[in-house]
């Protein structure tokens, strides 16, 4: 029973549902006439603790905070960067050495690749490209997501980050609250349900 | 150890079945012992009701891989609200025959399962009972009818605090008269009442044991949302904050915490039960029990794991197994992947709290009575979930990122909706349990069970095809649009946690293990009171009747005892 307590209770559920079918095509040409949209924001200050990463490289770390701030930027509400995704993402693939350490390789590999690529296209790896270069690549290899014809060698990372970030930012104070604004796990004296006119049957 | 006193009445385990027949044999002033497996819960310290989940260091999901691997339908259980309730299956497993799957949740604590159940307390209605006769001529019938327990539903409704509405009563799913008053519902569920309604079906409040006004000396639910996790006021109904306290003060009622029952005892002059053997979960030593009567109420697999341990000399096969049937006829729902979208009409609209009182708060009762040209036998529910959930919601899984979808999950986010269905589950011989014959044993040094369980026979392939069918017309109906979904095959038994069967009832010793009053055919001061006397799993949630059973089984059990028949 209760299974779908799942969808109330879950952080996540849905991602990666979509690419890949017909069906999944058609739902998407009827729901997202723009999917190819996403703009990069201006960036706000960093965070004022330093930190030093537990699992990256610093140059690595660099590149995981690019990548959860293009998935979640800050625009009129927090994004990746106030709820420190990027120190999540550190965290939990630092804790996966003892019974999953093969996240760990997967994450070194796939920065790896996204440096290849950069390195091929921009002559430099991604975190010194430039915003504009960076999220044009991983406009790239986010194609398969968008167009169930696509390949891209690099899609399955690029599935491991968005995962993880939107994970990440949706279970964090500042994601489930501040941007989303989830006001649930209270205290109330009443639960007036829905008192919509226009809903009661 | 011979100065063991000797019991009136032991009782196994705590849980739904165990607290239940411990209260009404302890109130009717029997002298009982209820020995359960697992540890006295505090809820202030145990239940994590109010906790968020970036106030757990790996968000609530745990250390990467630190529950190893979880069956279908444990996943969502295991967190780190909970982790240290449960049984986590890698620690402690059990064994599939080749080709077999089972999904066995087992929490092992005073209360059992209920600490952490999902509240939902339809009963079962008078054509569940004979479906043989009155449905299809398929199966077979109880040999009791839901007149012999309509009263017993009524006394549990009563003692544990149901909240429902007795108009919601439909066709064959009868609701108590003297419910608590309902909650109200939600957005989303308003939309799916609206659109069946179109279709001619009926959404009905969902009777659930979460208490909408004070009573009992408990306070009302104050709509957090967390029931799962376990409640910190005790407004659910659990056997540890609501039966437990009524018994503790008796003289006549013991519980004896850290006690797994290993097996039952028998007087080989009499032939009769005398007691039971149990571990003491610490040192790991083994003793001795007396009682005029056991009562097994351990849960489905572990009661009939303690009567196949038992086997002896004259029942070679198991305790009360001279049916051959022990083990066998094992059930559970017709479940499958939910279905999941938005209503784009909901899109949006600002935020609100829906956690309401944790689970939703209408639902579908079975809906098909004599429906033509059926391809499958019986019938479904369907529940559905809507609104603010404690994450993204459907907005996550479009494509894309950056700000237009960090809009789109916002846009979305009040406009979730999910839809399942739960379709009746047929008994089998060939679904049956064993005690491993490779000699697996469990953290005590019980000799641990190995399932043979199917869930893809065909019946179940047949009904899976028109639930799908169904949850899309009343979505569609209700203007929800529907992520492109896979059809899946049946999840494994257990996975719905209504797991039943394997004692079944019966007026025919030699086909059945239980008689109408859940003795044991072969030896009748052993009574079995958990969902494994049940003989058939209609679409209904099973631990009301379960409650109803065996509070049926154990005032007939006091009757016996007054009448001096024991
Ligand atoms: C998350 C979740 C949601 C659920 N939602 C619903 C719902 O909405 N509606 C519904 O009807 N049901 C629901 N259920 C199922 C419900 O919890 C069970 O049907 C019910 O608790 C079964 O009662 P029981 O007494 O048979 O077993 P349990 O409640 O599991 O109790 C068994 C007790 O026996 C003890 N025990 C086990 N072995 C031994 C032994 N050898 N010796 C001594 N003691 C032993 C255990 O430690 C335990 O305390 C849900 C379950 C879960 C986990
Ligand atoms: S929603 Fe109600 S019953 Fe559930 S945990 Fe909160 S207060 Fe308790």
């Amino acid at each position: 029973m209760s299974e779908q307590m799942i969808g109330r209770r879950e952080t996540l559920k849905y991602l990666g549902m979509l690419a890949g079918t017909a069906s999944g095509r058609d739902f998407l040409a009827a729901w997202l006439p723009s999917a190819a949209g996403s703009r990069v924001q201006a960036a706000s200050e960093a965070p004022h603790t330093p930190y030093s990463p537990q699992f990256f490289k610093p140059e690595e770390f660099r590149t995981v905070e690019i990548l959860t701030e293009l998935i979640i930027p800050s625009d009129t509400t927090p994004g990746a960067k106030e709820a420190q995704v990027a120190r999540f993402v550190d965290f939990i693939v630092f804790s996966a050495a003892e019974f999953r350490p093969e996240m760990q390789r997967e994450w070194i590999d796939g920065l790896q690749q996204l440096d290849r690529l950069s390195r091929d296209k921009y002559a430099r790896p991604f975190a010194e490209a430039s915003p504009q270069d960076q999220e044009a690549l991983l406009m790239e290899i986010s194609l398969p997501e968008r167009n169930p014809d696509a390949e891209h060698p690099a899609f399955a990372f690029y599935g491991l980050v968005k995962d993880m970030t939107v994970d990440g930012f949706y279970s964090s104070r500042v994601g489930l609250i501040d941007a989303l604004g989830y006001k649930g796990l209270a205290v109330l004296s009443e639960f007036a349900g829905c008192t919509h006119p226009e809903h009661q049957v | 150890m011979a100065s063991e006193p000797l019991y009136d009445v032991i009782v196994v385990g705590s849980g739904a079945a165990g607290g239940i027949a411990g209260y009404v044999l302890a109130t009717q002033g029997l002298k009982v012992l209820c020995l359960e497996a697992g540890r006295m819960i505090d809820p202030a310290k145990d239940f994590y009701t109010h906790k968020f989940p970036y106030e757990w260091p790996y968000r609530g999901g745990g250390k990467p891989g630190q529950y190893g691997h979880l069956p279908q339908g444990m996943e969502w259980k295991i967190k780190e609200w909970t982790d240290h309730l449960y049984t986590i299956p890698d620690q402690d497993p059990y064994a599939l025959a080749p080709g077999a799957k089972f999904t066995w949740t087992r929490l092992r604590a005073v209360g059992g399962r209920t600490n952490v159940w999902g509240r939902g307390s339809d009963r079962f209605g008078p054509l569940d009972f004979q479906p043989k006769t009155l449905q299809d001529g398929w199966g077979d019938d109880w040999p009791i009818r839901y007149e012999d327990v309509a009263p017993y539903y009524e006394r549990v409704e009563q003692l544990i605090g149901v909240s429902g509405s007795h108009d919601a009563a439909v066709y064959n799913t009868p609701s108590g008269e003297h419910l608590l008053p309902p909650f109200n519902a939600r957005c989303g569920e308003m939309l799916i009442k609206k659109g069946a309604a179109k279709l001619g079906i009926k959404v009905a409040p969902k009777p659930l044991a979460v208490l909408s006004q004070p009573y009992g000396g408990r306070p009302p639910c104050h709509f957090c949302g967390a029931c799962n996790w376990g409640c910190d006021v005790s407004a659910r109904f659990s056997s540890l904050d609501v039966l437990v306290p009524k018994l503790q003060h008796l003289s006549n009622f013991e519980l004896r915490t850290n006690s797994p029952v290993h097996t039952i005892l028998r007087d080989p002059g009499t032939g009769k039960a005398r007691g039971v053997t149990y571990i003491d979960a610490a040192t790991k030593l083994e003793y001795e029990a007396y009682g005029k009567t056991v009562v097994l109420a351990a849960s489905m697999v572990e009661s009939i794991r303690i009567l196949l341990n038992s086997r002896d000399r004259e029942y070679p096969s198991g305790l009360g197994n001279s049916s051959g049937t022990l083990g066998h006829y094992l059930m559970e729902h017709v479940a499958f992947n939910s279905l999941e979208g938005f209503f784009p009409q909901l899109a949006g609209r600002p935020v609100t709290n829906d956690d309401g009182p944790g689970e939703s708060c209408l639902y579908i009762p079975r809906y098909n009575y004599g429906a033509k040209n059926k391809k499958y036998l019986r019938g479904w529910r369907f529940d559905f979930y809507t609104g603010c959930g404690m994450g993204p919601g459907p907005g996550a899984a479009f494509p894309g990122f950056g700000s237009s979808y960090k809009q789109k999950i916002k846009e979305l986010y009040p406009a979730a909706v999910s839809m399942s269905g739960y379709g009746e589950g047929l008994p089998f011989y060939s679904n049956y349990v064993e005690i491993d014959p490779d000699g697996l044993r469990d953290r005590y040094g019980i000799p641990q069970v190995r399932f043979h369980t199917d869930a893809e026979y065909p019946e179940a392939l047949a009904i899976l095809d028109d639930m799908y069918g169904g949850i899309e017309e009343i979505l569609k109906a209700s203007g929800a649009e529907i992520f492109p979904y896979k059809k899946v095959a049946p999840y494994p038994l257990g996975s719905v946690t209504h797991e039943a069967g394997g004692c079944r009832m019966g007026s025919d010793p030699r086909t059945s293990v239980l008689d109408e009053w859940n003795r044991c055919h072969d030896m009748k001061n052993v009574l079995v009171t958990d969902a494994s006397c049940f003989v058939t799993h209609p679409e209904k949630q099973t631990t009301l009747t379960i409650m109803a059973l065996s509070y049926r089984a154990a005032d007939h059990l006091a009757e016996e005892f007054r009448r001096g028949n024991v």
